[in-house]
């Protein structure tokens, strides 16, 4: 979805018609379709940002897609998945996790103790708008995204009058998905209510390749073995959320905001390929409540604007691994429980003049308060302990920003950011940004477009509290980990005729990142962070899309990416038999690429996406053992939907196919992935709340 | 996605004598590994459970014992343990469902005890049927809190050091399978050796800063096996992590691992002040000696993500040979 160029106006057309789906508050095409005018000048706040765009036409392709799904789909980003709902974090570049910055309506949401954020516990259904901020852009921000940022975001809008949807999918493994949205919207008021709940027993099954059953004779002896079908163990799970929206606009144009979204998760964590327990015996659960607040008001005049946000998370997480060793006693392999509270507060001033320069200023903090508490052990002395830690910390944030447009087709940018975290400040964090719309013409009647855009950046990001302070382990002297990153792209957008388009883009990267954190083995058998690793990552990362209306109402989109991404071990030898300088990190693929089509007719939509990720190693010295690489794998998604409009309701029909050619593949080592599954989607949108408009 | 796995499996037929590593892997990776080297010839084979067998060996590979003409490879994570023909490397069978299995010893034909962390009990198992037949409770641990690591055995009796968060070491009737003796030592015993003198010799970590168990000084221990009393205590420098003591064939020298590799007369009366082998920049991670010729060799892990290099010395520390091996080698078991 990189770079839609919105100033053509059938564009837009186009894919609001196509994307009218069965997760969105679906009514007829045509009574829908809107078209925006927009001139093509890029926004001044955006002058030299590369940013990759998800619009509601991805978002909400699949009502029961985590967004961990639509970054595997649609983007550049590397999603290792760790198994069907469970753990799936997204990595920009060749960087790890922690390098990838999330927000939720301008809240940061990675977890303050791990640096990540888990995607497959984030419902596409409760984002509306989502884009990532590659590299330096992200700097924009916020701090601390070496590889970048994912920016999810609700919008403050909604049909006119009341509206209701509900929406039931039924799938394999027993899978059930809930979705119910209520919504209203007047002059001054939008109010939303979504909620969403997912169960399964997530037993699907698979070939284990791992393992051997045996075939023993009556002496015990083995006479025979072969690789078992086994079915997913323990990997049930629930999940419900709820997420609250109420907006209320003045007269003067001032809009109060209220979003608050809560999550109540119970999963199993599936057994390893590997495992040799019995699943009755053993439970490995994860638990979470999360209530994630945010209260905003923006005000916005001709020239300038002010934003100010409070919000307020909770996070109570709990991890339990434990045997059941007699009859209803257990005991605890792991006991780990976390509870984190955070107050955040943004305040956002811009200033702009004549459209040729923006000034803006950011100030955002995060007070986080995190009890992480482990396994009771009994002291020398016959009391009882817990290890953990009990920490509080301030981290703030500051930028102040310039943009310039000295002509429409030029721009610069500059931000400086400072960092400070507890006691500690990163150094100051520089980015310059440039554009140039260097085309804006046409030839024999067709539009086209050709930019340029550039920046460099040096960004910090400083340690994570477990990093720090988790027992055993945590190491208090770690340093921040930096970057120095440029990045180039050009992006060429043509309209080949008045119904058919294309945009081509790509965008060169160069980023070396030192003191990378690590946690590694210490010989008192524990792990403990270092900093260790110097990085260099680069690559190319392109993408190209078009529309075609063939007429009588059939559509068709496409969009595809693909991207290089060599990110490679520059560090000095950590021994003298060290192998993996110079090599791929593990767990990154040098080559990945995606692929999306669809189909529209009147009412009905075809779906195809397609998604590859080259081998990736296991071995940070890239060896080629049975369990050093995963091989390269593909995979395909179908969907077909039917939309049937009667007087008092509207009613979607949906069948998704995952894994169409039934493909064998593991992301991560030891956690099957599903084979061929299916889903079939009903939705209900009545119109009575709506006075039967239609 | 291709898989690699079961495309020509290897039918080894070794009988040659040797060393087995034990590569741990990475903790929920399932990527230990077997290795096997014959010193004869300098000659390495990697992987031998999986090309043998077609089949990982599984997450976390611990520890590994001969008995019965059957390598028992402890699988921590995994929860089994696998016998494998000494020569074939071929399965001969598996105890499955431990709780965390850390090593095993035999006491008898139809006997062995498997030791745990986070289980305060040592399973007992039959090495003829495969199966757990029973197990010890060992007093004063909780379930969760339980740690019981590495086993010898003198006479009747097994002794064995009480690692994760306790400070003890047990003795074990091996006719009642009952605890019928304990010491207490320093915080954190992690090995354990029986010198010449039928001594028990353990090397303690200390800790670590911040535990609510304690942080000391680490020390190395002799015992006595008859009363379990404390002949003697060596103390290190406090933020020191000894670990993975051994003893030579003539279990008339001892040898450890801090950050060096360091070795020490069952007889002397002060710790060495020089190593035998110091490191280079080296993560030694595991260590044994030779029992025939008392040549030693030491397990680098480098960054635990990457082949480990084992590096093969002479008594005096002059090195012989080195080679790669798989993940995180940690553990050695020889082949005589």
């Amino acid at each position: 979805m990189k770079g839609i160029k919105p100033h053509l106006k059938h564009v837009v057309a186009f894919f609001f018609i196509i994307g009218l789906s069965i997760s969105g508050l679906a009514e007829s095409p045509v009574t829908h379709l809107q078209e925006f005018t927009v001139i093509s000048r890029r926004p001044i706040k955006e002058i030299g940002i590369e940013k990759t765009y998800f619009d509601s036409l991805a978002l909400k392709e699949n009502i029961a897609l985590s967004m961990a799904d639509i970054l595997a789909y649609n983007s550049s980003v590397y999603v290792k998945n760790y198994g069907r709902a469970t753990l799936s974090t997204v990595a920009f570049r060749g960087t790890s996790p922690s390098h990838t910055q999330v927000t939720w309506n301008g809240m940061r949401i990675n977890s303050p103790m791990l640096g990540m954020t888990d995607f497959s516990s984030i419902p596409a259904y409760f984002i509306d708008q989502a884009a990532l901020f590659h590299g330096t852009s992200s700097i924009n921000e916020t701090g601390g995204g070496l590889g970048g940022l994912v920016k999810l975001a609700t919008i403050p809008d909604a049909p006119p009058g009341f509206h209701l949807q509900y929406v039931q999918g039924i799938g394999s493994f027993k899978t059930f998905d809930e979705f119910l949205r209520f919504s209203f919207k007047n002059k001054h008021i939008v109010t939303s209510t979504r909620f969403v709940y997912s169960s399964s027993p997530n037993d699907y099954p698979y070939i284990n390749h791992d393992k051997k059953e045996n075939i023993y004779d009556d002496q015990h002896n083995i006479i025979g073995q072969y690789y078992p079908k086994e079915r997913n163990r323990s990997g049930a799970f629930k999940d419900l959320q709820f997420l609250q929206e109420f907006y209320y606009t003045t007269r003067r144009g001032d809009r109060l905001g209220l979003n608050i979204w809560l999550i109540d998760s119970n999963r199993e964590l599936p057994m390893l390929t590997t495992d040799y327990g019995d699943e009755r015996d053993f439970e490995n659960r994860q638990r979470e409540n999360t209530l994630r607040a945010i209260a905003s008001w923006n005000h916005s005049r001709d020239s300038w604007s002010l934003i100010l946000k409070g919000g307020y998370v909770f996070t109570w997480m709990a991890y339990d691994y434990k045997k059941e060793i007699t009859e209803g006693i257990w005991s605890d392999l792991t006991r780990s429980r976390s509870h984190v509270n955070t107050i955040y507060g943004n305040a956002e001033f811009n200033y702009n003049i004549q459209n040729k320069w923006l000034f803006t200023t950011n100030v955002t903090a995060h007070q986080q308060f995190v009890k992480s508490s482990d396994k009771n052990v009994i002291l020398q002395q016959g009391d009882k302990a817990i290890i953990g830690y009990d920490k509080a910390r301030l981290e703030l944030s500051l930028a102040g920003s310039v943009k310039w447009q000295p002509v429409y087709n030029l721009g610069f940018g500059l931000v400086l950011r400072e960092e400070i975290y507890g006691d500690k400040a990163t150094p100051l964090i520089p980015a310059l940004f440039t554009d140039w719309l260097a085309l804006n013409s046409a030839w024999r009647d067709k539009p086209y477009s050709l930019s340029f855009k550039a920046s460099i950046s040096k960004n910090y990001r400083y340690p994570g509290l477990n990093d720090l302070y988790f027992l055993p382990g945590g190491n208090p002297n770690l340093k921040s980990e930096h970057g120095l990153t440029y990045d180039a792209g050009l992006s060429f957008h043509i309209d080949i005729s008045k119904n058919i388009f294309f945009n081509v883009s790509g965008n060169w990267f160069d980023s070396r990142i030192k003191d990378w954190i690590i946690w590694l083995p210490t010989t008192k058998g524990f792990f403990s962070p270092r900093n260790v690793k110097t990085v260099h990552a680069y690559g190319v990362e392109t993408n190209a899309e078009a529309g075609i209306d063939f007429g009588k109402n059939w559509l068709l989109g496409l969009n595809g990416s693909f991207s290089w991404t060599p990110s490679i071990n520059r560090s000095e030898k950590m021994s003298p038999a060290d192998q993996s300088v110079g090599k791929q990190l593990p767990y990154v693929p040098e080559y990945s690429s995606s692929i999306t089509a669809r189909l529209s007719w009147n009412s009905w939509t075809f779906l195809y996406k397609w998604c590859y990720y080259s081998q990736r190693f296991t071995m940070s010295s890239n060896d080629f053992t049975f369990t050093g690489h995963l091989p390269e794998y593909f995979m395909s998604n179908i969907s077909i939907e039917k939309n049937l409009y009667f007087k008092p309701v509207d009613i979607q029909l949906k069948l998704a196919v995952n894994n169409l050619f039934n493909e064998d593949y593991l992301s991560v080592l030891s956690r099957p992935m599903p084979g061929i599954n299916f889903e079939f989607f009903i939705g209900f949108t009545p119109k009575f709340l709506n006075g039967r408009k239609k | 996605m291709k898989w690699d796995y079961s495309e020509g499996l290897t039918d080894f037929d070794n009988p040659s004598s040797g060393l087995f590593i034990i590569c741990e892997g990475n903790f929920q990776y399932s990527n230990a590994t077997l290795s096997f080297y014959n010193p004869e010839n300098n000659s390495i084979n990697n992987e031998i459970f999986f090309r043998t067998n077609g089949m990982k060996l599984g997450d976390v590979a611990q520890s590994m014992v001969i008995f019965d003409n059957k390598g028992w490879i402890v699988v921590n994570n995994s929860h089994v343990v696998f016998a494998i023909d000494i020569d074939t490397y071929k399965e001969k069978g598996r105890i499955e469902n431990l709780t965390s299995p850390r090593y095993i010893h035999f006491v008898s034909e139809n006997k062995g005890y498997v030791t745990q962390i986070w289980d305060n009990r040592i399973y007992i198992v039959d090495p003829k049927s495969y199966s757990i037949t029973g197990s010890i409770e060992v007093p004063g641990m909780s379930p969760s809190s339980g740690s019981t690591e590495q086993m010898v055995q003198i006479g009747q009796y097994v002794y064995c050091n009480c690692w994760s968060y306790q400070n003890r070491i047990i003795k074990i009737d091996t006719e009642t399978d009952q605890i019928v003796d304990e010491i207490f030592v320093g915080i954190q015993p992690n090995s354990l050796v029986v010198d010449k003198y039928q001594r028990l010799w353990t090397i303690t970590d200390g800790g670590y800063d911040g535990s609510p168990y304690g942080y000391e000084a680490p020390a190395l221990y002799c015992l006595s096996s008859e009363d379990l009393s404390i002949q003697n205590v060596f103390k290190f420098k406090l933020g020191d992590s000894p670990s993975e003591i051994q003893i030579n064939g003539d279990k008339d020298k001892i040898y450890w691992i801090n950050d060096d590799i360091w070795s020490m007369d069952v007889d002397a009366f002060a710790l060495p002040a020089f190593p035998v082998i110091p490191h280079n920049d080296t993560k030694y991670y595991g260590l044994t000696i030779d029992p025939l010729n008392n040549e030693i060799y030491v397990a680098d892990a480098i960054d635990h993500s990457q082949a480990g290099m084992i590096y093969r010395y002479t008594p005096d520390g002059v090195m012989i040979d080195n080679f790669y091996v798989g993940v995180t080698p940690g553990a050695f078991c020889w082949k005589y």
